[in-house]
């Protein structure tokens, strides 16, 4: 009866014990190949010398926190989203706006260009990821063109386009992330996994293959295979939530930035955390992080308002931005490295180079 | 009396999907983070030299460190 489908031996407390077993014999496996610390292996490294970054461009037009922001693949626009519902595609040469729609929802938690630069994503309280082609038809109304791809049980936290405008990747506050065609809104592959909310995810350079990494509240960080669905490693070292994940530009790592106000640094290969980036005096959460074109250079936004600096491999952090007056939400590295965009609570964009 | 048999079913073949996907992880293969280390600073290496953020390219080929204003014609 109750025990159809039970073998022998097996009970729920001798699974669990097992599992527990498992747990240590992976941290065990784990350690036997922890010979060096990767900043030492980084002692022979050049220092990098002085930097001089600054502010080159404020976007301003949001009327609420900027909560999310990418780049087009042009290296020129950018689609950001806000909490009062407005999703705005600027033209960061210029400071133009060139198109900006209102969502039926506010706290927009995430938007996404597509590959083409012809379409952006955006979602966030609606628990859905709509798809708004851009048109430079003055006379139609962007929203009317507005096709609804995901649909999530709670909200939506991340989205991301695959390699093209076909394919959307996103990640959400009930628990799962999920791969979805656009023409049709068909849910092609589900994720489980996280204990909790996801936040983040990130795509592996399409080199590496067809894998993607997602942060949570449950402290996770977990690598997935999307053909098939399946957790592939997953690695549980912060103390909070992971607010941000960003792949290394080899595909042999990622980044993580937490609410435990550290960054740290997983290599897929070795199979653990080989860095963690952090300082006494940081006490705030890091909301967002990605590498320089190199992978030499760690940006990372924090909830003290600040943008950190940090040199990957000596672990040690280079320079310290100031400017925004609030939290500091998002940020992302221009497709050709020559800059990196930061949004805030301040309601405004900064360009930084 | 079905609701709990449903409930300690459910709660076996989560148990299970959890050993399993315990055993898939702790033997994977993995390298030495000496290795992995080594093949970071190597990455780094090969393209720190086309890096606009550590060498700075010219301000006239960074459209952001530019100063000339840009403006269209109307």
């Amino acid at each position: 009866m109750a025990t159809e489908g039970l073998h022998e031996n097996e009970t729920l407390a001798s699974l669990k014990s097992e599992a527990e077993s498992l747990k240590g014999k992976l941290e065990e496996e784990r350690a036997k190949l922890h010979d060096v610390e990767l900043h030492q292996v980084a002692d022979r490294v050049e220092a990098l010398g002085q930097f001089v970054m600054k502010t080159r461009r404020t976007l301003k037009g949001h009327g609420n926190k900027v909560l999310c922001m990418d780049w087009c693949k042009d290296k020129r626009r950018i689609v950001s989203s806000s909490q009062d519902g407005k999703v705005i595609v600027w033209d960061s040469f210029t400071t133009n706006k060139e198109h900006a729609v209102t969502m039926p929802c506010t706290w927009v938690m995430a938007c996404a260009y597509a590959p083409s630069g012809c379409a952006i994503a955006c979602g966030g309280l609606d628990n859905k990821c709509s798809v708004y082609p851009l048109t430079f038809d003055k006379n139609e109304n962007m929203a009317a063109k507005k096709k609804s791809v995901a649909m999530h049980t709670n909200y939506l936290s991340a989205c991301s386009f695959t390699n093209s405008d076909m394919q959307i990747l996103t990640a959400s506050g009930d628990g799962t992330c999920a791969l979805w065609d656009v023409e049709s809104g068909q849910l092609l592959q589900s994720f489980h996994g996280h204990g909790a909310d996801v936040l983040c995810l990130d795509l592996a350079p399409s080199e590496t293959g067809n894998t993607f990494v997602s942060g949570g509240c449950d402290k996770k960080a977990m690598v997935w295979d999307m053909r098939s669905g399946q957790c592939i490693q997953s690695f549980e070292t912060h103390e909070s939530d992971i607010n941000s994940v960003r792949y290394y530009p080899s595909g042999d790592a990622f980044a993580s930035g937490s609410d435990d106000a550290t960054c740290r640094l997983y290599d897929l290969r070795a199979d653990r955390e080989v860095a963690i980036y952090s300082k006494e005096s940081i006490i705030f959460g890091a909301s967002s992080v990605d590498f320089s074109l190199s992978g030499r250079l760690l940006f990372a936004g924090y909830n003290d308002y600040t943008i950190n600096v940090w040199d990957v491999l000596k672990g040690s952090r280079v320079s310290i931005l100031f400017g925004h007056e609030n939290r500091v939400s998002t940020l992302r590295v221009s497709p050709d490295g020559t800059a990196f965009c930061s949004g805030s609570w301040d309601h405004t964009l900064r360009i930084w180079a | 009396m079905k609701e709990v048999v449903s409930n300690s079913t459910t709660n076996i073949s989560q148990a299970r999907k959890a050993v399993e996907q315990l055993k898939m992880e702790a033997y994977m293969d993995r390298i030495k983070v000496s290795k992995a280390a080594a093949d970071l600073l190597a990455y780094c290496d090969a393209h720190i030299g086309e890096d606009p953020l550590i060498m700075p390219v010219p301000a006239s080929e960074n459209p952001f460190r530019e100063k000339k204003l840009f403006c269209t014609i109307l």
